[in-house]
């Protein structure tokens, strides 16, 4: 390995640029470094004013999303040995910049918040319990430490303004859909607000998430099952209106 | 003259990249299309010496069936999108730089049939038995049970047929309790989930599943094909006549 690598890093400043611009550090490579690492040096060594956005340097906050040669990753997770010795670093092109590589992405927030909350079924005794078998198809979900990659590389979301709610809140519709004690399902918010019909299955969001997360198959594809189930399927829906008709 | 062809290639290249990418799962689906209509249609072989070919099981009938199966699945619509429709053109940055350009509309005009899959699913899992009878139709045509080579195949091809069939996304929200939300308040809350776990672990390989399964068609065709060709490759494993 070389002892040095070209690092290309974005930059923007809005009080100063019109638009970004790319410059190269050359930043001493060390052994175990990782993309943070390299980003850290430059701004302790090169350019303080270089503006990025990290907290734990463990892969749990989240915070250290960016583009890593053109794919969507944590620049504390990523090894500087496992991509040769030039890298570019960008900002995730899904979010408006703030300064180099720190995104604004409040606007998950605002999706965040218009997912149906949770809702307990009536008349639960207290305290609530809830059998373990049923705790561990969404506790998958749980590890989100919403880091917003999946979000990043979403072709949708990227690429067509579409008003698609996002792989992230996918996941998170599934794991309030998939708790044993709610009451409502999703479908329809999913179907009509989320934009869900947009997402074409095609896994790029299950292929970055850091957490492993089995987005697509086990979150989307469940989810527009159920949506199949309340918008498509003649028989479902049928047996959906009988039952609710018996008051069930 | 050589300039101009360049020419020309350079502009193919240009709108139609993927023509030039080692896509190999996309050729190996357009390559199986193409052989498998001009089989069907310059050279049909229903059956030699008891063993069907998996293309009439049980009749050439249901094959647009079939078709719009695969077609439906998640694991082919990833690919055809992908693949065919660049729809994203890859998971990193759109490298053409033509995706917001193009028109999208995902699964929500066009591609809602894909919606109606389950159906498709349910006239699968009805035909598969058939691929089964195949088996034991080879095995009996001499009378007593001989296993021939070709035999293997039919076995093999209607098993991971199966595995494909049982391990659909469908099958799973469906059969297999995906649309459960409480396990514990059905009837047998450990049978429940355990048939759901089992089968999210063939699930995790559905694409595998799809792809071998459909390459596995193919070569049991061929090896029919040059069997009533004549080719002396007809060999017996096991005979209790
Ligand atoms: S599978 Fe759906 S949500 Fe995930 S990246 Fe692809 S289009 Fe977006
Ligand atoms: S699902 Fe994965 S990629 Fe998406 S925000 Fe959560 S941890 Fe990040
Ligand atoms: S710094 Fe927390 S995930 Fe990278």
């Amino acid at each position: 390995m070389n002892k040095e690598i070209k690092l290309n890093i974005y930059r923007f400043d809005p009080e100063k640029d019109k638009e970004g611009h790319f410059q190269e550090f050359s930043v001493p490579v060390k052994e175990g470094m990782v993309v943070l690492d390299a980003v850290h040096y430059v701004e302790n060594n090169l350019d303080p004013s270089l503006a990025v956005r990290w907290n734990c340097k463990a892969a749990r906050c989240g915070s250290c999303a960016a583009e890593i040669n053109g794919m969507p990753k944590l620049m504390c997770k990523t090894r500087v040995d496992s991509i040769g010795d030039k890298i570019s670093v960008t900002p995730m092109k899904a979010f408006p910049v703030v300064k180099d590589l720190v995104t604004d992405v409040s606007r998950n927030w605002e999706i965040a918040k218009k997912i149906p909350a949770f809702t307990p079924k009536p008349n639960l005794k207290e305290p609530w319990v809830i059998d373990e078998i049923d705790v561990s198809r969404s506790r998958e979900f749980r590890n989100c430490i919403e880091c917003f990659l999946c979000q990043d590389v979403c072709h949708v979301i990227r690429e067509h303004d579409k008003n698609y709610i996002g792989p992230r809140f996918m996941v998170k519709a599934a794991s309030l859909d998939m708790h044993p004690l709610d009451n409502i399902d999703r479908s329809k918010f999913l179907h009509e607000e989320g934009g869900a019909g947009y997402c074409n299955i095609t896994k790029c969001c299950q292929s970055v998430c850091p957490e492993h997360i089995a987005i697509t198959d086990n979150a989307i594809i469940p989810e527009k099952e159920s949506i199949v189930d309340s918008y498509y399927d003649p028989l479902t829906m049928l047996f959906k209106k009988l039952r609710t008709k018996n008051g069930k | 003259m050589e300039n101009k062809n360049s020419n020309v290639l350079g502009s193919i290249k240009k709108a139609i990249p993927e023509l030039f990418e080692p896509n190999w799962r996309l050729w190996s689906f357009i390559a199986i299309l193409i052989f498998a209509i001009l089989a069907l249609v310059v050279f049909p072989v229903k059956e030699y010496k008891g063993l069907i070919d998996p293309f009439y099981s049980p009749t050439i009938l249901v094959l647009p069936v079939v078709g719009l199966f695969r077609l439906t699945c998640y694991a082919y619509r990833k690919d055809y999108y992908r693949n065919v429709f660049n729809h994203p053109q890859s998971c990193a940055a759109d490298e053409r730089g033509d995706s917001n350009s193009r028109g999208y509309s995902g699964e929500t005009s066009l591609f809602a049939f894909n919606n109606l899959h389950r159906y498709l699913l349910y006239a699968g899992i009805i035909l598969l038995p058939f691929f089964y009878y195949d088996f034991y139709v080879s095995v009996t045509y001499f009378g007593g049970f001989v296993l021939r080579f070709a035999s293997v195949l039919i076995l093999l091809n209607a098993i991971l047929l199966t595995l494909w069939v049982f391990s659909c996304h469908a099958f799973r929200h469906v059969f297999a309790g995906g649309n459960v939300k409480c396990y514990d308040c059905s009837l047998n809350p450990k049978a429940r989930k355990g048939f759901f776990n089992a089968q999210s672990m063939l699930n995790k390989r559905h694409e595998d599943w799809a792809f071998i399964s459909l390459v596995v068609i193919i070569l049991l065709d061929l090896y029919l094909r040059a069997l009533a060709a004549g080719w002396p490759i007809d060999f017996r494993i096991l005979q209790v006549l």
